[in-house]
């Protein structure tokens, strides 16, 4: 009797768990209606600068060791966005590599010196398991992302 | 309150709660251990990798679905697949259910990496890290207070030369020492 009593509130909870969809939701709700090119974006990001956009695309690469970022591809080859979420607030799973994803955020700009895009190179390779090279580095970078805000990735690519 | 009854609800309280946060210590305990150590392993999945080698994919279009099912079959890794992708135009990767096929077309250099959940402990890391949010974010805070009782009680569970006047004393100190020491040395 007590051991069912403990348990209760467990298959309760249980119960009440949201069932999964198709579609699987992260952070805010998306609240944009028009989907803008990673490709437009890409191809002048001062544009963008500052702007809530939402992109859709083929989520190509997640960030292994914390879900806190994910890439999505872009209409032509070797394009893509790296979308960058806090940390533990939303948290993208590995297994949503392949799958389509429509993200909200905010195109920012972030300028690394020589020293901090050495480390950040550094981070990267440590967080694909890979070894890291430094002449692979050759002087400061500017790279665009999005702030990301929310997503909702589908269950099928 | 008289004193005996008071230590007899410090007993009850902390063995109750002793008793309610075993499970919760447990799930805590070990995704802390795991989560300690993220710069040396994936605390969330297990991702391994084979280096295998094809035949040199020549086709106009390599992510023709043809073309992708073709290297797979290669690679014995099935037939489905989500998706491609091209990062440069030498390398393809192919997307599948459990991990990705990335493919050097011109030597036909092809890494299979699969990806599988750490059963259980991604699931305590999930609570640990309070990626649930939400309700578990109160019960999370339910917890830490309910730590801070255990911690408080435990003070006075026992009377005489092994409690808090004799030798716990003693422990105690060092317990709060240690922290103090850490952050000497380090901050």
């Amino acid at each position: 009797m007590m051991f069912a009593a403990a348990i209760l509130p467990v298959l309760l909870l249980a119960a009440c768990r949201p069932s999964e969809g198709e579609l699987t939701m992260y952070g805010e709700e998306l609240t944009l209606e028009e989907t803008t090119s990673v490709s437009a974006i890409l191809a002048d990001p001062e544009a963008y600068l500052g702007q809530q956009v939402q992109v859709e695309g083929t989520v190509v690469d997640v960030c292994e060791m914390r879900g806190c970022w994910l890439a999505v591809a872009g209409e032509k080859d070797g394009e893509l966005i790296r979308v960058k979420v806090e940390d533990g607030v939303i948290v993208f799973p590995m297994s949503a590599r392949g799958l389509m994803a429509r993200v909200e955020g905010v195109v920012e700009k972030l300028e690394f010196t020589m020293d901090q895009a050495v480390e950040r190179a550094r981070h990267e390779a440590e967080e694909h398991g890979t070894e890291f090279d430094p002449s692979t580095v050759t002087g400061p970078e500017t790279v665009y992302q999005l702030r990301g805000l929310g997503a909702v990735i589908s269950d099928h690519s | 309150m008289s004193k005996r009854r008071w230590r007899k609800w410090n007993r009850v309280v902390h063995r109750d709660l002793g008793y309610l946060c075993v499970g919760l210590t447990v799930v805590y305990a070990i995704s802390g251990i795991a989560v300690n150590h993220v710069r040396d392993w994936n605390p969330n999945y297990k991702v391994t990798e084979v280096h295998r080698t094809i035949t040199p994919v020549t086709a106009a279009d390599p992510r023709a679905p043809e073309v992708v099912r073709h290297i797979l079959d290669e690679l014995g890794a099935g037939s489905s697949f989500r998706d491609t992708y091209r990062p440069d135009a030498s390398t393809l990767e192919i997307f599948l259910e459990d991990g990705t096929v990335t493919v050097e077309l011109a030597t036909g250099e092809a890494v299979l990496q699969t990806v599988r959940d750490r059963r259980g402990l991604k699931e305590a890391n999930y609570l640990h890290l309070n990626n649930a949010r939400g309700l578990w974010t109160y019960m999370a805070d339910i917890y830490a207070a309910a730590l801070l009782l255990l911690a408080v009680t435990g003070l006075f569970m026992l009377k005489g030369k092994l409690g808090i006047t004799g030798r716990g004393a003693w422990l105690t100190a060092i317990g709060v020492a240690i922290p103090l020491l850490f952050l000497w040395l380090y901050m």
